[in-house]
């Protein structure tokens, strides 16, 4: 790929990029969120078009004019968000959109479709089974069969995007030893990561990108962790180190959980008997893969979803589960995993959202009627304050970046001086800088007493942040850790459903 | 015995139940492509016009002529729906209210009532219209005779277009596609598969097979044409109810299309046949009672199981946004 | 190649020039259609105007009209504010027009008349905000869609109105005469009863038309400057944020489909109040004219703002004025839905306007801004 440049409103994704890989290497494309990495590797499968520049394939020019140009060149590739069918079988799902060989318009026959899927999968060692609904499977499994999609079309490239965020450590030591072999057999494999120490252990070769700018290609043998980590932002940087607190957390409990069941979407326990406590200024991080029950456990503690048994209390309150209007008034603060489509409303204004939770007060409401004077002005406040970077109080929420999005419903719940603060996946999709941000308010709540509860599926996170570790797999809590102490691979053998404490 | 009041109502409720049949059929293969089109009542209405319009201009035998006008009720349906299409899959408008412009445009006090009246439709005899077929002579036959086979050609081509619907959606691999762009066009985007391409053909061909059923009143069950709404009546706005009450499958189409059929078209006729007195109002509001009640049922279900509407119906699908 | 790229900001100009752009743009394609039919637009249009607008007579139609289209209007413009689709304003005009005559012929003519207006919109409004509760319960407690609900009970609505005088020997049947009980028909309200007008320079003003604007008033506050409004309007765009936020979003659908009903049953009321003075379930009556659809129609081209509905339900009601007037066998009937339609459709493209712009060519943006908030790895 050559001087690959491509324009969305407001920002330059791709600046002139060149990219190469060769066959039988694993080549990794490092470089933090925001860089520009989707955006080429969604050139490269023709979802998107550049606005310059070109594309050499085994040095012949191509245009892909639609994602089945790219696959029928031979490229495939895993999203980060799984692009299935959640009703389809394993089996349809990948046929689907399938148009060479088999009678086009008419029947197929799914019993040998499941027979081809079965024996793919048996070689590569990505077990799926055929007939299951996709729906019914794990993350882990929905990203094999996402892999056996493309190869099942015979791709020779085959382009990865973050496919470790899904998994344990155990299942992303499994998942390279799978990318090896295809590399063996002379396929490509490009690696998309923001994760330095995954390139170095799988890669042959990495091209750093950042700001939309393809930085340097070397050898991932020959550049060390803290050469790349500068490389991919710019300046030297302190690689995830715990900063020491200076006062330890308090010993009065703020939360404590007992017992807690609650029940997910598909009717099935989510969540069985989960236990806790936080204290005081305490950060507890709950590691795990996601799709553990920690979504619904965030959402029971805050009343977002309804319980099935145990109880919450908060310095001794008991909560009214199931009830979000309890859980604001006991003072728990909610950032929530999906920042746009539930910790705001989209369409309405930076200043109609601040007062999301707080509106019944006597400060900004008059009887039935709003004060929007003084609501503008807090907005405007804590604008300042969190330097969330928008034009003014009236900006649509929906016009906002991920990094200040994110900022803006941290700083409104901050603001409200809460006693617990749930926080799920908060820097996900985040810049480096907008990261750093983000960590160091955490540490702020937990300085000025706040009981943290963080639930992230990246460890390092919760390594450098956490005062304690707990890990849930399957809806249990299957180990509690002691960040100093606590090496990763007995984390990750937790995650993964084996014992540890 | 076949002219027992229960043969009758069975009779009748097919014929009836045609119409709405073909409507929901077209609905359905929309709907599974993600697209809601409302407007079912407003095209049914015009295909009526415009069926009844070629049934009296065509020239030629009976059969030439009726199919003739049946193709050209189908077409001014499919016109009609390529306007909806256009407007949600192309400019990315409210599939809602689009749906619902499209019934005001086309309905009994929009286009259908302009063409009809400018084109000298009402109060004129019709020259031809469909008539019971006697299918391998079986129309005696105890019980199953009247019902199922002393029927129009237009009842026999409603079942032809269910087997084939329910074969095409389960079976083909065109129709694997479209079911992946009703329910998650994202992922038949980048499998290469035209989100936009099906759902315009799928929205067209349910316009199409509206327009079919509203021929079916002007051509077959109250031959004629009449000024406003009360040629349909309701049908269309059943029709898209069906298509939720049959799981969007096309099987269970038939099946409710006979069910609303019997209460719109057939129970009242026949009761008044065999002269039982019930006050007609109550008769007429039966079906639309009985709606809302099996959509109830339906929907409190629907909520417990998986079974639902394609996960992306209703919602414009828009690629390259960030 | 044009491309379609989404608006960073909305410029509020374009919220008010694409519906104003959308009527010119549906007069020009009707002008089309007009010609292709052999018709003469220009002078199709010309007659429209004059009947319509032009002079006291006209006016007084216009404005005749227009009353109940303006109660119509806000009754879908609160609704689908929120997202609920009530389609059931028709059924709910019906069954205000029963409560509310209802509770004037029970009174009898003897009674002060502030009192009886007062007792005739408050029970056209109740009964009707009843009528929209059915499907309101139903969506907000058995998830069931509002829009077949409530349009099955404008049937049902219709079904009883004609039964109520036609079929049945109803309180609101009279039968005083000989005649009466052989043709049926309503009841009559008496002079005293009637709804009282106001004429400037010789146009009639009804009550009805004045409480119109009276209640598009107080829904302006209540959207924009009440805790209801907000609630509304974030349970509208997301009902995640609403869950989060602990906001009751079912009270919300029972609180906002009854508003939506009782200013539908207002029309009714009205209808009866200022204009028929009786429960016309005629043929040519109430079911004939379709007020409740159209509502929707001005809901939409307002933007759902009660202001522009007032605007816009003034322009429609000329519209359907006109064409009732000219009905006949020189002009085209059914050219009202048309027209209607029209506009519709060229706001709905018009919409693709505000929220998107389109590029011609491969022009590219400005860079170094912020990026919108969606996913980015």
């Amino acid at each position: 790929m050559r001087g690959i440049t491509k324009r969305f409103p407001g920002v330059l994704a791709n600046d002139a990029v060149d990219f190469e890989a060769a066959a039988g290497e694993v080549h990794a494309l490092l470089g933090e969120n925001g860089a520009g990495k989707s955006t080429l590797s969604n050139i490269l499968t023709g979802l998107y078009a550049p606005d310059e520049g070109e594309i050499d394939l085994y040095g012949a020019h191509v245009r892909f004019g639609s994602p089945s140009d790219a696959i029928d060149a031979g490229i495939g590739m895993v999203h980060q968000h799984f692009r299935l069918v959640p009703p389809f079988t394993v089996a349809e799902n990948i046929i689907l959109g399938e148009h060479r060989d088999e009678a086009r318009r008419f029947l197929i026959n799914p019993r040998q479709i499941e027979r081809r899927v079965a024996a793919l999968g048996e070689r590569y060692a990505l077990a799926v089974d055929p007939g299951a609904r996709v729906w019914q499977l794990s993350v882990g499994e929905q990203q094999r069969v996402e892999i056996l999609k493309a190869l099942y079309r015979e791709a020779r490239i085959l382009i990865l995007d973050e496919p470790t965020a899904v998994l344990t450590p155990q299942e992303a030591e499994a998942l390279f030893g799978t990318l090896r072999t295809m590399a063996a057999e002379g396929r490509t494999v490009i690696f998309i990561s923001h994760k330095l120490h995954e390139v170095k252990a799988v890669a042959d070769r990495v091209t750093v990108l950042r700001g939309g700018r393809s930085i340097a290609t070397v050898a991932a043998a020959d550049a060390t962790a803290r050469e790349l980590a500068a490389l991919m932002v710019g300046r030297d940087v302190e690689l995830a180190a715990r900063i020491e607190r200076a006062a330890p957390p308090g010993d009065a409990p703020a939360l404590e959980v007992e017992g807690l069941t609650v029940r997910g979407d598909r009717g099935e326990e989510s969540v069985r008997g989960a236990s806790f406590t936080v204290r005081q200024g305490e950060i507890l991080g709950f590691a795990g893969v996601s799709g553990n029950g920690q979504r619904e456990l965030a959402e029971a503690i805050t009343g977002m979803r309804p319980v099935a048994g145990g109880t919450v209390r908060v310095h001794g309150g008991k909560l009214r589960l199931g009830d979000p209007r309890s859980a604001i008034r006991a003072r728990i603060a909610h950032v929530p995993e999906d920042r746009l489509g539930t910790g705001v409303a989209p369409s309405l204004t930076i200043a109609e959202n601040t007062v999301l939770k707080s509106y019944r007060r006597p400060e900004v409401s008059r009887g039935p009627l709003l004060r929007w004077r003084a609501i503008r002005a807090r907005a405007a406040e804590l604008i300042e304050r969190y330097r969330v970077a928008a034009p003014g109080p009236d900006t649509r929420a929906r016009d906002l970046s991920g990094g200040n999005l994110q900022k803006l419903v941290l700083g409104r719940e901050f603001s409200e001086q809460p006693s617990v603060l749930v926080a799920a996946s908060p820097t996900r999709g985040l810049d480096v800088g907008a990261i750093e941000t983000v960590h160091a308010y955490l540490r702020e709540a937990a300085r000025d007493g706040v009981a943290v509860v963080l639930i992230s599926e990246d460890l390092d996170e919760i390594r450098a942040l956490a005062d304690r570790i707990v890990v849930v797999y399957e809806g249990r809590i299957t180990g509690e850790f002691e960040p100093e102490t606590a090496t990763v691979e007995e984390i990750g053998l937790a995650m993964a459903g084996g014992e540890g404490t | 015995m076949n002219d027992s009041l229960v043969v009758q109502v069975l009779a009748q409720a097919v014929v009836y139940g045609t119409p709405i049949l073909f409507a929901a059929l077209g609905e359905l293969l929309a709907e599974r492509s993600g697209v809601l089109n409302l407007g079912v009542e407003g095209m049914m209405l015009v295909g009526a016009t415009m069926g009844f319009w070629g049934m009296q201009r065509a020239p030629g035998p009976t059969s030439l002529v009726l199919l003739l006008a049946v193709l050209t009720a189908a077409f001014a349906g499919l016109v009609m729906s390529a306007i909806h299409a256009f407007l949600v899959v192309t400019l990315r408008a409210s599939q809602i209210v689009s749906g619902l412009a499209l019934t005001i445009f086309a309905g009994g006090l929009g286009l259908s009532s302009y063409l009809g009246n400018d084109l000298g439709l009402a109060d004129v005899p019709p020259k031809h219209q469909f008539s019971d077929i006697d299918v391998f002579g079986l129309k005696d036959v105890a019980v199953a005779g009247p019902i199922l086979f002393h029927q129009s050609a237009l009842v026999y081509a409603s079942w032809a277009f269910v087997v084939l619907v329910a074969v095409y959606l389960g079976r083909t691999r065109l129709g694997l596609n479209v079911r992946a762009v009703g329910e998650s066009p994202g992922a038949a985007d980048s499998m290469g598969i035209s989100v936009a391409g099906y759902r315009y053909a799928h929205v067209l061909a349910g316009g199409a097979l509206a327009g079919l059923g509203g021929a079916c009143y002007s051509l077959a069950i109250t031959p004629g044409w009449t000024d406003g709404d009360s040629l349909v009546g309701g049908a269309g706005w059943i029709a898209i109810a069906l298509v939720i009450f049959s799981f969007w499958r096309a099987e269970l189409c038939l099946v409710g299309a006979y069910l609303f059929g019997g209460l719109s078209g057939g129970l009242p006729s026949a009761l008044q046949a065999h002269g039982y007195k019930i006050k007609p109002e109550f008769l007429n509001a039966l079906p639309y009672l009985m709606t809302i009640v099996v959509l109830v049922l339906v929907s409190t279900g629907l909520a417990r199981r998986r079974i639902g509407a394609p996960a992306a119906l209703g919602i414009a699908y828009v690629r390259e946004e960030r | 190649m044009i491309k379609v790229e989404r608006r960073l900001e909305q410029p509020r100009w374009l919220s008010f020039a694409v519906p104003v752009g959308s009527v010119g743009v549906a007069f020009l394609v009707m002008a089309l259609v007009l010609v292709i039919t052999g018709h003469d637009p220009l002078h199709t249009y010309k007659r429209l105007f004059v009947a319509a607008f032009d002079g006291k007579a006209a006016w007084n139609d216009t404005i005749t009209l227009a009353t109940p289209i303006l109660f119509t209007g806000l009754a879908a413009a609160v609704a689908f504010r929120m997202n609920l689709f009530n389609i059931g304003g028709e059924g709910q005009l019906y069954i205000g027009a029963i409560t509310g005559s209802g509770v004037a012929f029970w009174l009898g003519p003897h009674h002060a008349k502030v009192l009886t207006i007062v007792l005739m919109c408050v029970c056209g409004a109740a009964g009707a905000a009843l009528w929209a509760l059915v499907p309101a319960v139903l969506k907000a407690f058995g998830r069931t869609n509002e829009i077949i609900t409530s349009l099955m009970l404008n049937y049902v609505a219709g079904l009883l109105l004609t039964y109520m005088i036609f079929d049945s020997a109803s309180p609101w049947r009279d039968v005083s005469t000989v005649q009466t009980r052989s043709f049926p028909q309503s009841i009559a309200l008496q002079p005293s009863q009637f709804w009282p007008t106001v004429r400037p320079g010789g146009i009639v003003i009804p009550f009805g038309f004045m409480l119109a604007f009276g209640v598009a008033a107080v829904l302006w506050v209540l959207f924009r400057l009440t805790r209801f409004g907000y609630e509304m309007n974030v349970i509208g765009d997301s009902q995640r944020a609403a869950r989060y936020s602990g906001m009751r979003t079912r009270r919300k659908i029972l609180a906002v489909m009854a508003i939506s009903g009782a200013v539908a049953g207002l029309a009714g009321t009205s209808q009866v109040g200022d204009f028929s003075h009786v429960l016309d379930a005629s043929a040519q009556g109430l079911q004939a004219a379709n007020y409740g659809y159209t509502g929707i129609v001005v809901a939409a081209l307002a933007r759902y703002n009660p202001i522009a509905v007032c605007l816009v339900g003034g322009l429609l009601g000329g519209l359907q004025n006109a064409g009732l007037f000219l009905q006949g066998a020189d002009f085209p009937s059914g050219l009202v839905g048309v027209m209607q339609g029209i506009i519709l459709f060229a706001t709905l493209g018009g919409e693709l306007l505000i929220r998107y712009r389109l590029r011609l060519g491969q022009r590219a943006a400005s860079a170094a801004e912020t990026a919108p908030a969606a996913e980015v790895a």
